[in-house]
């Protein structure tokens, strides 16, 4: 009986095969309409993600000044792989012409060194070492001024402004050690007072941030990171609207009271049709994955790094597929109609999309949202391969996730089997 | 043809010796006032081809849905050879549903294939099954091709011997013959006398009279989800001798007749298509005369007036006392 049960299985996946197969637009909504989505995404949001050093922005010092505080900024600021410095000379532009070109968007950033900062800030110096009081000081601070693009993000110009602060830091232990070492000279009478240079030796080391990974890749999410399993996931849910409607159809043909006459278990009906869907998700999610690792850098994108666990992205990518299917399926014998199930379908996992991070990042939404994403069976599959590919998580770091996908498909597919069994 | 043995007939509840028993069903469907079976009893025996006739909504799916478990009674039962619905008794029937219930992106072999896998069959048995088939359809020049190119008549050939594939013992026919050509529905016509000749036991529900008079041994007529009459053909329209009154009028009568030639004592039905009526009751000569003055107060008069054997057609509309079909 068992054997017989397996025999009409495999009839109906062959049946199901048949007829998607000849269904030319569907395979092309299935496979490349998804790949074609991340890649198109990917692309465009590179930016907008993780830590890219690609990711620049143009920065023009007009350095009026051409002393010792220009040279502090642009060594502070070459350091950072995110901004391309453009230098101006003394005379080359004034402040109209700049501000005309940030404007224009040719530079996101400019800083403007006035004329002379290099002696007001050692007039500045002087009378801090004099002890002068601060309000009777003849030198007013020395003032940098940095014009931004008013589009850019505040964290972007917060960095910009930080880099600044921190050169700006760096010319007044310098010239402070100058103006020491000339008081020394002068009180010692020594022509000659060498104070140590503490601009190649450092009190402190610098501080660099370690991401907090289980593996070895230990980096913020890419555009592509998140984006890859993003859209499959989305891809997988979306899949259950042809799945539905299929289901209705084959209702509406009679062929589904035809075998519900017939002697034929209701496993074997719903899950003739969901090995092949499930079938499809998978090659979807290959198909996605490889674009993303082999076609996204030809086309300027980030490469996908697909990590080191493979079976861990084979459970996400198994699990939540079959929780798109047990959604689809339940919908399918409860809906009256196609469009019923189509509409039905399409809003809810738009709203499950929205909520799991896959439209909206899950890091850039407040917190009160990122816990009640919870909820969202995507949040669960997109949380499982953020896992694998930004902290380099195994297959037992995304247990919980495809434990929970496992586990609301089981119920899906119980509700609509006993709706199939139902009799009026 | 290798049938799967039902036992030998048995005593039903219904009090016959039969094959197929509805013992007092009832069935309501939720939202609706009106009952789709009201307390229906029949008992169908082994080795007939048994109609059900009836205008829409009578309740002749509902009772052949229930013959395949996929609709279970509120009240009464429903057995087949004796016993309830199980899955081993839906493995020796074969039903063919009222719409073509195909899939119409496969081929006529593939959809035989596939259901034939669906009964279990396998290997050669299966191949040799789906060629017999297609032969009993006279679809084999098509067989290859997509059913969603199909003719009406070949998709409900089709229809029909996807429900032989394992050869059942009992068929079940939901109007299969609605909407074919005339040599699909004489080839079809053919094959169920053959299936009856080799043991098979065919319950049918048709609108088509003729149909039901040409192939029916025995027919049950039903209104309102009840059976108003059951039996042989012969007998029934035996039973009807003289029970016909038949009238022409010089006019087409006013709308309002027919209810006030129903309201007279012992008229049992009452047809009206435009200038001829057709009555029935079990005494005409009691009711002629009440008759005559109804149409006298109607402003028309009879031109012709005749007693007699009626149709099944006949018979039909006097059972059910109304036109063929509503709305």
């Amino acid at each position: 009986m068992k054997l017989r049960s397996l025999a009409m299985f495999s009839a109906s996946v062959t049946k199901e095969l048949r007829i998607i197969s000849r269904d030319k637009l569907a395979l092309v909504v299935f496979f490349v309409m998804p790949v074609l989505f991340v890649l198109i995404l990917s692309l465009a949001l590179r930016d907008a993600f993780g830590d890219r050093p690609g990711t620049s922005f143009a920065v023009l010092v007009a350095d009026a000044d051409g002393g010792a505080v220009g040279q502090a900024v642009v060594e502070s600021l070459r350091g950072n792989p995110h901004l391309r410095l453009v230098l101006s000379g003394r005379t080359n532009l004034g402040e109209r012409d700049i501000r005309q070109s940030v404007r224009e968007g040719r530079y996101q950033f400019a800083v403007l060194i006035p004329a002379d900062a290099t002696q007001q800030a050692r007039r500045r110096v002087a009378d801090i070492a004099a002890g002068v009081p601060a309000d009777m000081m003849l030198q007013p601070p020395v003032g940098l001024r940095l014009l931004s693009d008013p589009a850019l993000r505040g964290d972007y110009r917060a960095v910009v402004e930080g880099g600044l602060n921190l050169a700006q830091y760096a010319v007044e232990m310098k010239l402070a050690r100058d103006q020491l070492e000339q008081n020394l000279r002068v009180i010692t009478g020594k022509d000659y007072v060498a104070l140590p240079k503490l601009d190649k030796v450092h009190v402190f080391s610098e501080v660099r941030s370690e991401p907090v990974s289980g593996g070895k890749g230990g980096q913020l999410p890419t555009s592509v990171q998140q984006n890859a399993p993003a859209w499959t996931l989305l891809a997988m849910f979306f899949l259950t609207v042809p799945l539905s409607v299929s289901f209705i159809r084959e209702r509406e043909q009679g062929s589904l009271f035809r075998l519900q006459t017939m002697a034929v278990p209701g496993w074997v009906v719903l899950g003739g049709k969901a090995a092949m869907f499930f079938g499809i998700n998978q090659i979807q999610m290959g198909l996605i994955l490889a674009a993303s690792v082999y076609v996204l850098p030809l086309l300027g994108g980030d490469r996908l790094d697909p990590g080191q666990n493979p079976l861990a992205l084979m459970l996400l990518g198994g699990s939540a597929s079959l929780a798109a299917i047990g959604f689809g399926i339940m919908v399918a014998l409860f809906a009256r109609t196609a469009e019923q199930a189509t509409s039905f379908s399409a809003a809810a996992i738009m709203i499950m999309a929205a909520l799991g991070g896959v439209l909206v990042p899950k890091a850039v939404m407040p917190l009160f949202m990122q816990e009640a994403s919870v909820i969202s069976p995507l949040a669960w599959g997109l949380d499982g391969f953020l896992e694998v590919f930004v902290r380099g998580g195994s297959v037992r770091d995304v247990l919980p996730e495809a434990a929970s996908l496992i586990a609301f498909s089981a119920i899906c597919h119980g509700v609509a089997m006993l709706r199939y069994e139902r009799r009026i | 043809m290798n049938h799967l043995p039902f036992s030998a007939p048995n005593k039903s509840a219904a009090g016959e010796s039969a094959f197929l028993t509805f013992n007092g069903v009832v069935k309501s469907y939720p939202g609706t006032r009106r009952r789709a079976l009201d307390g229906v009893t029949l008992a169908i025996p082994k080795g007939v081809i048994f109609g059900l006739l009836g205008p829409n909504g009578a309740g002749k799916t509902t009772l052949l849905s229930m013959l395949v478990g996929r609709i279970t009674p509120d009240a009464g039962t429903v057995s087949v050879d004796g016993a309830a619905i199980t899955r081993e008794i839906l493995a020796k029937i074969g039903m063919s549903p009222q719409e073509p219930a195909v899939y119409p992106t496969l081929t006529a072999r593939e959809n035989l294939e596939y259901f034939g896998r669906m009964q279990g069959l396998t290997g050669a048995h299966l191949k040799n099954r789906v060629q017999v088939c297609l032969d009993l359809a006279e679809i084999s020049d098509a067989a290859d091709r997509r059913v969603e190119q199909f003719s009406g008549g070949y998709k409900r050939r089709l229809n029909l011997v996807i429900a032989l594939i394992h050869e059942p013992e009992l068929l079940i026919l939901d109007e299969t013959t609605v909407a074919i050509d005339p040599h699909s529905r004489s080839l079809i016509h053919q094959r169920l006398r053959e299936l009856h000749a080799e043991g098979v036991t065919i319950v049918l529900s048709t609108h088509y009279m003729e149909e039901a008079e040409q192939l029916c041994h025995q027919i049950a007529i039903m209104n309102h989800g009840r059976v108003v009459t059951q039996g042989s053909v012969e007998t029934l329209l035996a039973s009807q001798h003289n029970n016909i009154i038949k009238l022409t009028l010089d006019q087409d009568p006013p709308d309002s007749l027919r209810a006030v030639l129903l309201s007279i004592p012992g008229m049992r039905g009452v047809a009206i298509a435009g200038c001829c009526i057709q009555a029935s009751a079990p005494h005409p000569e009691h009711v002629v005369s009440s008759i005559m003055e109804a149409l006298r107060e109607a402003g028309v008069a009879a031109q012709s007036l005749s007693f007699g054997t009626g149709s099944l057609e006949q018979l039909f509309l006097s059972m059910t006392g109304e036109e063929r079909e509503e709305p």
